[in-house]
């Protein structure tokens, strides 16, 4: 009886159209309400817990913050000019670098949609320009913009680690491998279509200029470096690199790239300055933009940007942290683990299931919604399976990566039917042959474990466990 | 005039909070790495912070309509039929903050009458009593009243339809427009 009272009271609420925190709330407390003895003070002090006792998850506001400073067009730049520089000269070298450029900004920007939107607008275009069919750019920009929430740091993933208690820093590790690996199939690919047909390659620019525009673009991507380094080192919690991250991120945007901020567009060295007076300057600019920060409209609006999502995700995670109470006290996911056992369905089963649910539940929710609300209930059942709770979040992100290009709610299609200017249909028919690879990926993490597993068993195994 | 006063202060403050969290644990890890010292205080007034970030928040988050939601099958609906689903929604929100407030009341009552004060954090010395910041419950709750009841005449006066949600697909669009912007400019010259 709780458990269709509160399912049926948490769909209801949301397909109202109500904000999905105080839906998934509203039928928990309820439920509690009806089915069990606890009283009102001690949901609400719950409530204040959930928001208040969880150190990991100030995270998610660092990360957020941070890739709020260097999700601008001009890093944006930057990156796709070193990608260019790097595999450009190959044959349907624009495309891989288009993808691999798709795969720094989704890692320093944590942001499937923002890293089409970003990426999608400068090489869509120039692609089409030197000869590619428009539908190939589209598709395959589209595609490698779901890999944000892949490739670590990734968002995403912490909201998994605080729905099932599973370790942030262990998520990053296992996340890489099938990143990278997702953008190399993608660039395998697009190789074979440019052999066959004919696509055309960019002359190589020398590796003077590689150097140039890898240290250019070197500036944001030591965000990665950083971050990744300290967490995999284990020198620092994902809370403690994300905080440094945000700081790093800050300084690179306002004195470093100078996209933003009082000194937004200053060059480093105006023609024709001497070495000294260029030194002195820039100290005296750079120390006095930081305090400057502190009012500058810009510098405002993007800590106000990153406060509102934020806040959002917690607020949400605070109220599915009161869902998941009630699943536990109710014993959903165990019953529902019995009866799994009892219909003798073994392990590769289940995660067939898994994967269709999560496939439909893709169309119609968000990927931080849908953990929150399935990630409670598999994750205990994964376990009695004997599925390890890494590789089903690794599962669970790279389903939600397929959901970003599903419609009616796949973000990234709305996209790039705003940046393209076509409609809804040519776009899903230009992603179509991308998502069947994208499915032939899922299949791989999913019966591979040890590509998702490799990484953080490797890196145990150095620290003597 | 009041109602821009009312956004500075909800913004500055979300800002505020914010930027204080990422500094004073970025403080922690420079004094940790660098001078091999801590700051004992420091995680109990963050987490404090960040209780008073979401709760606080989350009303903010209902007028600028940064909250996420599902509105695909409302937005299929008649207009009206939408207004008269979007009422009801309202309705349920209003009872949730309700079960809350009386929950906070009776929770932020109790610790006042216990006198529990915090675990690290002093200011001048002085213990602080734990009520204090827990009852940012009952602010942010109150808040929510408020922002859902704005909300309701909205739909009544026919000036909204439905919840304000978020649309991250139209928000990431102004890095495109950003980007045209850059290249127009250096069109031109």
């Amino acid at each position: 009886m709780a458990t269709a009272t509160l399912f049926l009271l948490l769909f209801a609420c949301m397909f109202m159209g109500m904000p999905i925190a105080i839906a998934l709330g509203l039928s928990s407390v309820s439920t509690i309400l009806m089915f069990s003895n606890d009283s009102l003070a001690s949901i609400a002090l719950k409530l204040f817990e959930a928001t208040s006792e969880h150190y990991t998850l100030l995270a998610i506001p660092f990360f957020i913050l941070s890739s709020a400073f260097l999700s601008t067009g001009g890093v944006a730049k930057r990156i796709i000019d070193f990608a260019i520089d790097s595999v450009g000269h190959i044959k349907g070298g624009l495309a891989m670098a288009s993808i691999m450029a798709c795969m720094l900004f989704a890692a320093v920007s944590g942001s499937s949609p923002a890293t089409v939107a970003a990426i999608g607008s400068i090489v869509i275009a120039g692609m089409v320009r030197s000869g590619y069919p428009e539908k190939l750019a589209a598709g395959v920009i589209t595609t490698s913009g779901t890999l944000g929430i892949l490739i670590p740091p990734s968002i995403v993933m912490l909201v998994y680690s605080a729905a099932t208690e599973v370790s942030a820093s262990r998520m990053f590790m296992a996340g890489l491998i099938p990143g990278v690996m997702m953008g190399f199939l993608l660039m395998v690919v697009i190789y074979i279509v440019a052999r066959v047909t004919n696509l055309p390659s960019q002359p190589f620019p020398g590796f003077l200029q590689l150097a140039r525009s890898g240290g250019i673009a070197m500036g944001g991507l030591m965000l990665i470096i950083i971050v990744l380094g300290s967490i995999y080192g284990g020198i620092a919690s994902p809370t403690e690199a994300a905080a440094a991250a945000a700081v790093y991120a800050f300084l690179v945007a306002v004195v470093g790239y100078r996209d933003m901020g009082p000194i937004k567009g200053v060059p480093w060295r105006k023609e024709g300055e001497g070495m000294g007076s260029v030194f002195v300057r820039n100290t005296v600019q750079m120390v006095g933009a930081i305090p400057r920060s502190i009012y500058n409209k810009e510098v405002n609006k993007v800590v106000l940007d990153a406060a509102k999502v934020s806040m959002m995700l917690l607020f949400i995670i605070a109220n599915a942290m009161l869902f998941a109470h009630v699943l536990t006290t109710e014993r959903i996911p165990h019953s529902v683990a019995e009866t799994i056992m009892q219909w003798g369905l073994p392990a590769w089963g289940f995660l067939i299931v898994v994967n269709v649910l999560l496939l439909i539940a893709g169309n119609f929710m968000e990927p931080t919604a849908i953990l929150l609300i399935m990630a409670p209930i598999l994750f205990p059942i994964a376990v009695q399976l004997g599925i390890d709770p890494i590789h089903l979040g690794i599962i669970m992100v790279v389903n939600m990566e397929i959901g970003m290009l599903t419609p009616p709610v796949g973000l990234n299609l709305f996209v790039t039917a705003g940046i393209t200017g076509h409609n809804m249909i040519w776009v899903i028919k230009s992603v179509l042959p991308w998502m069947l690879l994208l499915l032939f990926f899922l299949m791989l993490i999913t019966y591979i474990p040890q590509i998702s597993l490799f990484l953080p068993e490797y890196i145990d195994s150095l620290k003597g466990y | 005039m009041l109602g821009k006063m009312i956004n500075r202060l909800e913004e500055s403050f979300l800002c505020l909070l914010l930027v204080s969290m990422t500094l004073l644990v970025f403080a922690e890890v420079v004094a940790r790495f660098g001078f091999n010292a801590g700051i004992h205080w420091a995680q109990e007034v963050t987490l404090t912070m960040m209780a008073w970030f979401v709760l606080f928040g989350a009303s903010y988050g209902v007028k600028v309509g940064s909250h996420i939601g599902v509105d695909v099958f409302v937005k299929m609906l008649p207009r009206d039929v939408h207004r008269a689903v979007t009422m009801v929604a309202i309705g349920l929100c209003l009872f949730y903050c309700g079960l809350f407030l009386y929950g906070s009341w009776v929770y932020v009552g109790k610790l006042h009458m216990i006198g529990i004060t915090m675990d690290d954090a002093k200011v001048m010395g002085e213990e602080v009593p734990k009520w204090i910041p827990t009852s940012v419950l009952l602010i942010g709750f109150s808040l929510l009243v408020v922002r859902f009841l704005v909300l309701f005449w909205g739909v009544i006066t026919h000036k909204a339809d439905g919840f304000h949600l978020a649309d991250e697909a139209k928000e990431s669009m102004h890095i495109a427009d950003q980007l045209k912007a850059m290249q127009e400019k250096e069109e031109s010259k």
